[in-house]
């Protein structure tokens, strides 16, 4: 896991228009994106604001209808393929129990299958996975699918880390478990990752810079450096700090409108 | 610390299968006919029913024994006809529901011939390929082709359908080509779906071939209850009852028994 280091994003104009002529819909955009390599960065924001497209477009698997987006310095124009990405749905296959779920990576890319092996080995040790090589998906619990999803984004030693809340389905103990391993894999690798959550408490405890969206269109609204030290507890009121970051989350997303407390 | 408890959570949900529960899955089955058959046998002696009409269990028991030949003779040519139209079936329904996902135009164009088809009885076409083919095997194996190819098409259909579409992102990331795809993950994807289909099939199967039998074969087990009827060989009619249910139960086991060996995943119950 000490392969290669993260890759940069780099992005001018952003823009994602759904449709055309009169049923089109400006789902995003224009969006910048600067995103240093290795650097850990939460998009945050309401339903429907295209966090998940902004991730689909950094991943290549959609077509921005405008703007550049740059991986290291170079024009993405086909799928990324130096990516691990997780979606808030484990999409593990049933058929396949969760050691040969990971090692997907290494059938459809033809890699080494011993060296994959222990690097797969070496993950469920680091997530807590070891025992449940031969488990079928349906057999681990919700957490566990998800830290398998996750061994499965990484065992290729991507340069970029793309996750559309991971953690959604999760409950809240077993969220600030995976939240803290999700924490340590990344300090000991230092992938870039782009983290897509609803949660402030996520998007605060993980990030090293978090981007606040806005609806239609979704636009970043402020970009907030988290200068907390790592790694971070598990109860984040610790930190005088954290409330001041919250505060200036829910404080953007009152004036949007995404709230309306009376 | 949610390690633990996932663990934890992992013990309580993988079942533990008792054991000897197969033994008991044989005994309680067996046990409820042979109180029926039993009751049954104790009634016609009992009350005097004529035989002629409806005979005891034990007359035709007897005769699965003594007629062991003849019927199962007859079982065997009902049990290739039902498997070639039951294979063929599959073979066409599989690849042809792959065809109607892949190509759009081709569900558009097709779909209401399907659904025609598949709402007309099947065993109208009999007497139609009487004429065409004559007395033929070649009859019961189409009567029995259709009446399972459509519920393996409709089980393929959403089975190839049923792949989360972001599985697709996460597969094209990995840089899968078409063929990967469908080795990987759609094929083994939908071979839960197509066995529900065929699990229907072959109860359907059944069905269509002893009626193809009754109507157009010179062999098999539809053709000697039929021609047993015409000499009011009751005994021997139930005995054919009795060997067609004996065959389903057959082919329903070859059909959960290749399940389990070609999908240990699925959640046994």
């Amino acid at each position: 896991m000490s392969g290669g280091t993260g890759a940069s994003i780099q992005g001018r104009g952003i823009t994602k228009i759904f449709g055309k002529g009169e049923d089109a819909h400006h789902a995003l955009g224009p969006i910048d994106l600067d995103i240093k390599p290795g650097e850990f960065v939460s998009l945050i924001g309401p339903s429907g604001c295209g966090k998940s497209t902004t991730m689909l477009l950094v991943a290549g698997l959609e077509k921005a209808s405008a703007g550049v987006i740059e991986i290291d310095g170079t024009p993405l124009t086909a799928p990324l393929s130096e990516v691990g990405i997780v979606f808030q749905d484990h999409l593990l296959l049933e058929f396949r129990n969760a050691i040969r779920n990971v090692m997907l990576q290494q059938e459809i890319r033809r890699l080494d299958k011993k060296i994959m092996r222990a690097r797969a080995d070496l993950l469920f040790a680091k997530l807590g996975l070891t025992g449940t090589e031969n488990r079928y998906p349906w057999q681990l619990s919700g957490g566990m699918r998800q830290r398998v999803s996750i061994a499965r984004a990484l065992v290729h030693e991507p340069t970029m880390l793309l996750m559309d809340e991971p953690f959604g389905a999760l409950d809240a103990i077993s969220r600030t478990q995976i939240r803290h391993d999700l924490e340590m894999l990344w300090l000991e690798t230092r992938k870039t990752v782009l983290f897509i959550t609803h949660s402030i408490e996520e998007a605060v405890g993980l990030s090293d810079r978090v981007l606040v969206m806005s609806n239609s269109p979704g636009r970043i609204v402020d970009d907030i450096r988290i200068d907390l030290p790592r790694p971070r507890p598990a109860h984040l009121g610790d930190y005088p700090d954290f409330a001041q970051y919250a505060q200036r989350v829910y404080g953007t997303f009152e004036k949007l409108g995404v709230y309306r407390f009376k | 610390m949610a390690t633990t408890t996932d663990a934890a959570a992992v013990m309580a949900t993988t079942p533990r299968p008792l054991k000897g529960a197969w033994l008991w899955s044989l005994v309680f089955p067996a046990l409820s006919v042979g109180v029926a058959l039993g009751a049954w046998e104790i009634a016609a002696r009992v009350y005097d029913i004529p035989l002629w009409l409806v005979p005891k269990p034990s007359d035709f028991l007897a005769r699965l024994v003594t007629d062991f030949r003849l019927i199962a003779g007859h079982a065997w040519v009902t049990s290739t006809t039902l498997a070639l139209g039951f294979l063929l079936g599959v073979l066409f329904a599989v690849p042809l529901a792959f065809a109607i996902v892949s190509v759009r135009t081709l569900e558009r164009g097709l779909f209401p011939v399907i659904v025609f088809l598949n709402i007309m009885p099947k065993t109208v076409v009999g007497p139609i390929f009487i004429i065409w083919f004559g007395i033929s095997p070649l009859v019961s194996v189409f009567i029995v082709f259709l009446m399972c190819f459509f519920p393996v098409l409709v089980d393929s259909l959403s089975g190839f359908k049923a792949v989360d579409p972001r599985l697709y992102h996460i597969t094209r990331s990995m840089g899968a080509s078409e063929l990967q795809t469908l080795r990987y993950v759609r094929i083994p994807g939908s071979m839960r779906y197509i066995f529900a289909g065929m699990k229907i099939g072959i109860v359907k199967a059944v069905e269509g071939v002893i009626i193809a039998e009754f109507i157009a074969s010179s062999a098999g087990l539809g053709f000697m209850i039929m021609r047993a009827s015409s000499f009011m060989d009751l005994t021997l009619m139930f005995a054919g009852l009795i060997a067609t249910a004996l065959m389903a139960l057959v082919f329903n086991g070859l059909l959960l028994g290749s399940e389990r060996l070609l999908m240990p995943w699925v959640r046994q119950p």
